[in-house]
């Protein structure tokens, strides 16, 4: 399965990314995006998969928020 | 991994045979790009589409067409790309002008570009193909609209940008 992800920041500007990836992110994950790393808060699936692909919202927010 | 490993992994060609991909494979080349470097800038002729192998670019619209203000222009971030997606699709289904500036954000961005001509010619000549791609470019147009709804409804609860 590969997983379409969606990525929208929250608690500083960022455009949010999509990206195609092989393990689907999860509440907790610290994720890399372009050259900045942030904390998964929530993952819900945008629309029901088709083919080899599932299609998945993260919501994630920069992980120096919590230093 | 090959490019026509790379271009089954792409959502676009999600459904083809891999006979087919091979076709389509034969059709692009791989570009490289470093951080910085303008793929595509808005209202420019297009003529062709571009998949991400690996790296990122980011798609930015400009901020109101105000050619006689000085300076240089301004730029709003819509969205960032990275490994298997695609951009300039719309190009290939009306055929109008650049509707965005696309810039590489990251050194030795490998991105995969198809000449529409010669696309339009395969799918023309194969319309299973034809059929296949634009469902998907559809759906991936369709993704693009969720994600940017998804951001405008967290920044209107104040967390987004």
């Amino acid at each position: 399965m590969i997983y379409k992800v969606s990525y929208a920041v929250i608690g500083r500007p960022h455009p949010g990314t999509i990206v195609n990836q092989d393990t689907p992110p999860r509440t907790g994950d610290q994720v890399k995006l372009d050259s900045e790393m942030f904390e998964v808060v929530e993952v819900v699936d945008l629309i029901p998969p088709r083919g080899d692909f599932a299609y998945l919202h993260a919501t994630c927010r920069p992980v120096q928020d919590e230093e | 991994m090959s490019v026509t490993e790379f271009l089954r992994r792409s959502e676009l060609f999600s459904g083809l045979k891999p006979e087919q991909v091979e076709q389509i494979a034969t059709l692009g080349r791989e570009v490289v790009y470093n951080a910085g470097d303008a793929v595509i800038s808005e209202g420019d002729p297009s003529d062709e589409v571009y998949i991400v192998c690996s790296g990122m670019v980011e798609v930015d619209v400009s901020k109101g067409a105000i050619p006689d203000v000085p300076g240089p222009p301004q730029f709003s971030s819509l969205v960032r790309l990275g490994q298997g997606q695609v951009f300039g699709e719309m190009a290939l289904v009306d055929r109008g002008a650049r509707s965005a500036t696309v810039q590489c954000v990251e050194d030795g961005t490998v991105l995969y570009v198809i000449p529409r001509e010669d696309f339009w010619a395969l799918c023309a000549g194969n319309h299973h193909i034809g059929f296949v791609v634009m469902r998907n470019i559809a759906a991936d147009l369709s993704f693009k609209l969720r994600h940017r709804n998804l951001r405008v409804r967290l920044e209107g609860a104040g967390g987004g940008t």
